[in-house]
């Protein structure tokens, strides 16, 4: 079993309509949105794991100040914490891992004898191991490396870390792929996965 | 009116989490703490830091990008509502751990601030302004223009003791304090009162700061 690659339009066409017809479901959109929330969550956690414990979790600050605190700690709401791109490239690793937990969950509870044989059980595997490799792997180094006080080996990067985030992304659109063409014969809501 | 209602809301179940965890922090006291040692011997802006109500300890190198963010983006807010209404002290200690040229900048701020603390104060904003023209190369050339241009200081003299690491003393007492505290750059040592509240790293927003103060 050998895990082909996107090659062609209709590839991409593909990924786009399953991505298209799960997330039509309001129960997957919502199990993709909580887990784009919960992945978001984990890399915040990851860079301020000693803040949040003390201030957050621990300590004796008004309920307000703990909740202001951790909502500005997420990119997008941090106005300075991190860049632009910095956010936008978080904020879409977290989309696309919340994306590829809700085809992997349509895949098992809906779906599985789709197509059946090598093809659909690779999707589930790689599709998983992507959502988890590219929502934990980068985020649990930057942890390992803040605990060793080597976050600034980031700064010696090109893009300043941004790379590990670039390279979730990749994996984290390969997967979708990998899931969506394990899929291919199959009909979500009526709908057939690859007409 | 009602994002407030609804910050409370869910910060009220948050603090109701923490009391079920029994999270209580690390409430050590100010004094038994790293960042707070030899504070008499750093530059500082705002109240005494040794009576202040609250007390921020910045660990910074000048050659650190996010460093610079801190710089523009937060460390004005900073100086503007709490230290200058007098609600807290800020001090900075060097720790070199980016780029190269990051430890003769700090030499060079070591040397400045034995001489002029206004100067050290200019010269700490301006590798932050003109951060990306600084090398290993040009560093102490740089210092020396600026110096020249901007103050009445001897330029070359602090040039001089900042390539001869004259104050290698100072400068390691900043890096054992940085390192007693598991501190990164940029990272904000935050004390109220006699106790240490947390450890904030990174280029955090103002907001991040006063709620951890309560200021």
């Amino acid at each position: 079993m050998t895990p082909s690659l996107p090659s062609s339009g209709a590839d991409w066409r593909l990924v786009a309509r399953t991505v298209r017809l799960v997330l039509g479901k309001p129960a997957y959109a919502l199990v993709a949105a909580l887990a784009a929330v919960v992945g978001l969550t984990l890399f915040v956690y990851s860079l301020n794991a000693r803040l949040i414990n003390d201030l957050v979790l621990g300590g004796s600050l008004p309920p307000s100040n703990r909740l202001s605190i951790l909502l500005n700690l997420y990119p997008v709401v941090s106005p300075t914490a991190y860049t632009g791109a910095e956010s936008a490239v978080l904020v879409a690793v977290a989309a696309f891992t919340g994306v590829n937990v809700a085809l992997v969950a349509y895949h098992l509870l809906e779906n599985a004898t789709l197509r059946g044989g090598s093809g659909s059980a690779a999707g589930v595997v790689l599709g998983t191991l992507g959502a988890g490799c590219a929502a934990c792997g980068s985020t649990l180094l930057a942890g390992v490396l803040s605990l060793f006080g080597a976050t600034g080996l980031f700064a010696l990067l090109p893009l300043h870390g941004l790379e590990f985030a670039l390279l979730s992304l990749v994996v984290l659109v390969l997967s979708l792929y990998w899931l969506a063409d394990g899929m291919r014969g199959g009909r979500i809501r009526g709908c057939p996965v690859d007409p | 009116m009602r994002r407030r209602a609804l910050i409370a809301t869910v910060g009220a179940g948050i603090g109701g989490l923490a009391g079920c965890l029994g999270g209580g922090g690390d409430a050590s006291a100010r004094d038994d703490h790293p960042a707070a040692q030899d504070l008499d011997a750093q530059p500082s802006l705002g109240p005494d830091p040794a009576d202040a109500d609250n007390l921020l300890v910045a660990f910074e190198d000048p050659s650190c990008p996010t460093c610079g963010r801190f710089e523009t983006e937060t460390f004005p807010r900073i100086r503007e509502e709490m230290v200058e209404p007098g609600d807290a002290a800020f001090v900075f200690r060097g720790y070199p751990d980016t780029y190269d040229w990051g430890e003769p900048a700090i030499h060079a701020l070591e040397a400045t601030f034995d001489r002029d603390e206004a100067a050290f104060w200019s010269l700490k904003a301006h590798f932050y302004e003109t951060q990306s023209a600084f090398d290993a190369d040009n560093a102490l050339d740089r210092v020396g223009s600026f110096l020249d241009a901007e103050t009445d200081l001897d330029a070359d003299a602090v040039v001089v003791d900042a390539r001869d690491e004259a104050f290698a003393d100072a400068v390691r007492t900043d890096v054992d304090a940085a390192e007693g505290s598991d501190a990164s750059t940029p990272s904000v040592a935050l004390f109220a009162g006699d106790e240490f509240r947390s450890l904030v790293s990174g280029a955090q927003g103002y907001d991040v700061y006063a709620d951890a103060l309560n200021v």
